[in-house]
């Protein structure tokens, strides 16, 4: 075990540091820390071990097969990280004059076109830096546009009972009342309860489709003329658009605005929660409310092309200090100019991937059936999924007492990261799983012959897992209980 | 092995495991062809056009494009830059992203396994406590998006806490010296739940009204900034929390830098602490990905946004860590949550943890002392040019000071631009239109004798073209 605050090395240890400039500054006495933070005292090679320890104790795509569903976990290409490292992009400051960022806001613009074509959207803004907060500034969009249009009265926002939950969050951090709809049996959208609940109150309806069951909606159409024919404006949640791309588009199934998850779809790696980039694109009718600002291409008498800043005239006004996260924009930018026109072809992967590994579960030989105690059932009837799945562990906590999270648990020991578990919670006892179309055959292949095993396990090997971690299951209960949040330090 | 056929040389094979493989897993599953797999999507919303982009790119074309690109770009690097303005130039040991870009850390999605993700959770404890110890407060969260974000939700975080009992029902009162583009933050964040914001006026040496600011009391929130967005610290903020009193929660935007010599804000009665961690951990980088340090009393723990971490213990009774409060959060609370943040900058506060712990105590406090050591200097070698004033003579500067020009400063700052190669700094008329003639100046720990030097050369020489 490595603990960083029982290094305590000499005074400065580690970095060492140039001397000041000069001492000529004083802080009035009043305003004069007296303790200084107890931080560790370590030296560089101490650090290194430290830190290097610590990520032996963690799991990320470079360790294995990460099918968490709705994550969109796919491999990070590394030249993208040596990019955002080079000198003319880790040290840009963002209040620059313009002349001083015209190459990052070439890919700026690029993006801005990329990501709107992608989506049939007719203006992006790159500034929301994480899903969550594209939904957030979408919502504010609609929420001036209907002020501007005399419909400040809409003030209600419909989500499937389906949706992740920062959509019913996002809006209602905007100021909106939620109203959630039950989806049908099959996990579908209703929309006789749809037409139930629209009304001239209605602002919008979020929703991602394919669904968080990994199923396309096959009435996304119908549904949006609904909610359009109340007044209402469609949002559509992009977490799971790596399923579609080139396929269709939110434009096309009648969307208003949408989000892009840079850190799902265009591999911006997720650094164990974070950075994302949450652009959002929308259509003309809401352009002018996007956040400030946007970049422009300008051109000039011979034909040189300049890149300027421009702020929409009904701008919200700024939803992040700066330009969002700059640094996924250009990762993601690298991501894209890899496929180029063959993003098609990543979701075609993606989508293969999902279905064969959904098949592979489902349809064991003869001879392993036998060994297993319960087979799980689908989360939603579907011939063919779209990039994830939903598995219902309910025949098998039926037959063992094994659950969905005893399931997940056991995965961990065979070296795989956890399916997302619970989750939509429409479906009993879930697993959600989503390859990615960076998984080759013979690694899905494995995933499902283990998955399989598991299931013809011991039950009680099964309840008791994991097993072979760095620690055994962690008791949450009593992490909530005493809130322990920070070292104690004992002094 | 690949099965014959396989494409050869197509920019995507090295990404795409399965290129070449379509027809046999299409097969197991009984299909013909991928069109199968989207004969879900109904016809009236399927495209059937390629996509208008460029053709797929190389490893190695990539890489040339971008250097071409980003090598247009001007960094702060490259020249003595006096910008900052909340975002400021800083040097991060080698070591940050050698150890922050290995896989396990940067390819790991939010630890909700926590058996497989103890390092991140250890490493974002030891973050906690380091930022708990820096600001003087007991709970820090793990990040929020940037430091404007982190301001606007610990204000809607107060009022949840303090609204039942405030006089001035949903009513915060912010310094006037907040700059705009964070205002906007603050504004788009509060307006859903109907806050009313009160603005906290300053004297002519940029010091806050302590008089007026009584006015707050009874209110849910204040929020005060130090230093200021003109680079002043402010004594009379340590009386401030006595003077709103215990129902009003004082919140305190930190260079978090400057708490190396400057105290804690934990220690005069802050409530909620926040600010931009970017100085440790990483550069400028254009803006983001940066990261919000948000730290509270334990008054606010269940109003809080954002993840937490916790310790605990596995079933053999060994320490472990998980996330904790999660019922505060949107995946479990939905549209009740306290926030509906998810993805935060988990890796950007790894970097900073990663900084700080190799700073240690001393080494932060060199740190702070080179900041405001640069800063002296410059001031002290503007101060010899004769035309320039300081807009606030008598302040206490930490790393960034206003001067008054006797022109323009668009103009000084192209001046300095085109003839000096200097970025001279912001022009604050881009925040607020009446300092139209007033620079902000930033010496940081990147700035040396003879930047400074360059600098002071520049503007005489400005003041004499211009004569």
């Amino acid at each position: 075990m490595s603990d960083l605050f029982a290094f305590n090395g000499a005074e400065g240890a580690g970095y060492a540091q140039p001397d000041p400039v000069s001492n000529e500054f004083e802080i009035p006495k009043k305003l004069q820390r007296n303790r200084l933070p107890r931080w560790p005292r370590a030296s560089e090679p101490e650090i290194v071990r430290h830190y290097t320890w610590l990520s032996t104790r963690s799991h990320g795509i470079d360790s294995g097969f990460y099918p968490l569903g709705s994550c969109t976990m796919k491999h990070n290409p590394r030249v993208n990280e040596r990019i955002v490292q080079m000198p003319g992009m880790n040290d840009l400051h963002a209040l620059a004059p313009a002349s001083h960022l015209q190459g990052l806001m070439a890919i700026f613009h690029e993006m801005q076109e990329m990501l709107s074509h992608c989506a049939g959207m007719d203006t992006v803004t790159l500034q929301p830096v994480a899903g969550a907060q594209g939904e957030f500034t979408a919502m504010r969009c609609i929420q001036e546009y209907h002020r501007e249009i005399g419909q400040a009265n809409r003030d209600k926002v419909i989500v499937p009972d389906s949706a992740h939950g920062t959509n019913p969050a996002s809006a209602a951090m905007c100021g909106y009342e939620i109203i959630e709809v039950p989806s049908l049996e099959n996990g579908q959208l209703d929309l006789d309860a749809l037409r139930a609940v629209v009304g001239d109150d209605t602002a919008a309806m979020m929703i991602t489709n394919p669904s968080t069951l990994g199923i396309f909606e096959p009435d996304i159409a119908e549904a949006a003329e609904i909610v359009h024919k109340a007044g209402g404006q469609m949002y559509y949640d992009g977490a799971n658009f790596n399923a579609i791309l080139g396929k269709t588009n939110p434009g096309l199934m009648g969307f208003d605005a949408v989000h892009y998850n840079l850190h799902k779809t265009f591999s911006q790696p997720h650094g164990g929660g974070g950075p994302g980039a949450g652009p959002i694109g929308v259509k003309a009718h809401l352009s002018d409310y996007l956040p400030a600002p946007l970049v422009v291409a300008e051109e000039d008498e011979e034909g040189e092309v300049w890149f300027d800043w421009y702020d929409p005239p009904k701008s919200i006004g700024k939803v992040h200090q700066w330009h969002g996260n700059s640094g996924a924009t250009v990762r993601a930018w690298a991501f894209y100019r890899r496929y180029g026109r063959d993003l098609e072809k990543m979701s075609e992967h993606a989508v293969l991937n999902a279905n064969y590994l959904r098949h592979r579960i489902m349809n064991p030989s003869k001879e392993v059936r036998e060994t297993i105690h319960a087979m799980p059932v689908d989360g939603a009837p579907a011939d063919v999924v779209k990039h994830e799945f939903t598995l219902s562990m309910t025949p098998v906590k039926e037959a063992t007492g094994v659950t969905g999270k005893d399931i997940a648990k056991r995965l961990l020991d065979y070296g795989y990261m956890a399916p997302t578990l619970y989750f939509p919670m429409i479906v009993p006892e879930c697993l959600m799983l989503e390859p990615t179309e960076t998984e080759s055959k013979e690694a899905i292949d494995q995933f499902a012959d283990d998955f399989l095993t598991i299931l013809a396990e011991d039950p009680e090997v099964v309840k008791t897992a994991p097993h072979d971690t760095p620690v055994k299951r962690v008791d949450e209960v009593w992490a909530a209980r005493n809130l322990v949040l920070r070292h104690p330090m004992d002094d | 092995m690949r099965p014959y056929g396989a494409p050869r040389g197509e920019p995507l094979v090295d990404q795409l495991p399965n290129l070449g493989r379509e027809a046999e897993m299409l097969a197991a599953m009984g299909m013909d062809s991928i069109d199968d797999l989207f004969s879900d999507i109904p016809e009236q919303v399927y495209r059937t056009e390629p996509l208008d982009l460029p053709a797929p790119q190389t490893e190695e074309e990539i890489l040339r494009e971008a250097r071409m690109l980003l090598g247009t770009n001007i960094s702060v690097d490259s020249r003595p830059s006096f910008l900052g303005a909340g975002l400021y130039s800083n040097y991060v040991p080698t070591m940050v992203a050698m150890l922050a870009t290995r896989g396990e850390f940067l390819t790991a999605y939010t630890p909700y396994q926590p058996e497989v993700s103890q390092g991140m959770l250890q490493a974002m404890w030891e973050f906690q406590t380091m930022v708990s110890e820096l600001v003087g407060l007991p709970v820090s969260n793990v990040s929020m998006y940037d430091a404007s974000t982190a301001a606007a939700e610990a204000l809607t975080c107060a009022v949840r806490v303090h609204d039942r009992k405030a006089s001035q029902k949903s009513t915060i009162y912010v310094s006037d010296l907040v700059p705009p583009h964070r205002m906007s933050v603050i504004e788009n964040y509060t307006q859903g739940a109907e806050i009313e914001i009160k603005m906290l006026q300053h004297d002519d040496e940029g010091m806050l009204d302590l008089a007026a600011a009584a006015s707050a009391e009874g209110s849910c929130a204040i929020y005060v900034e130090q230093p200021n967005a003109l680079g002043l610290l402010d004594p009379g903020l340590c009386d401030l929390k006595s003077i709103v009193g215990e129902n009003t929660a004082l919140v305190v935007g930190v260079q978090p830098v400057s708490l190396g010599l400057v105290a804690p804000p934990g220690d005069y009665g802050a409530d909620i602490v926040v600010g931009e961690g970017q100085p440790f951990g990483i550069g400028p980088t254009a803006g983001g990905p940066i990261y919000g340090l948000f730290a509270c009393s334990k008054a606010y723990i269940r109003q809080m946004p954002g993840r937490i971490v916790g310790l605990s213990r596995d079933s053999d009774g060994e320490r472990a860590f998980t996330l904790t409060l999660s019922t505060r959060e949107q995946h479990i609370r939905r549209h009740r949550a306290t926030s509906n943040i998810c993805s935060n900058e988990t890796l950007i506060a790894l970097m900073g943890a990663m900084h700080m712990a190799l700073l240690g105590p001393e080494g932060i406090e060199k740190l702070a002392q080179r900041n405001a050591g640069a800063c002296a200097a410059t001031k002290a070698a503007i101060m010899a040019i004769d035309g320039i004033e300081m807009v606030h003579p008598n302040g206490v500067h930490f790393n960034e000071f206003a001067i008054r020009l006797p022109r323009t400063t668009s103009d000084l700052l192209s001046f300095l631009d085109e003839e000096c190669e200097i970025t001279g700094g912001f022009d604050l008329s881009q925040w607020w239109p009446e300092r139209e003639n007033e620079l902000l100046v930033c010496s940081t720990d990147q700035i040396d004798a003879e930047d400074i030097e360059e600098l002071a050369e520049g503007i005489r020489d400005w003041l004499e073209a211009s004569e």
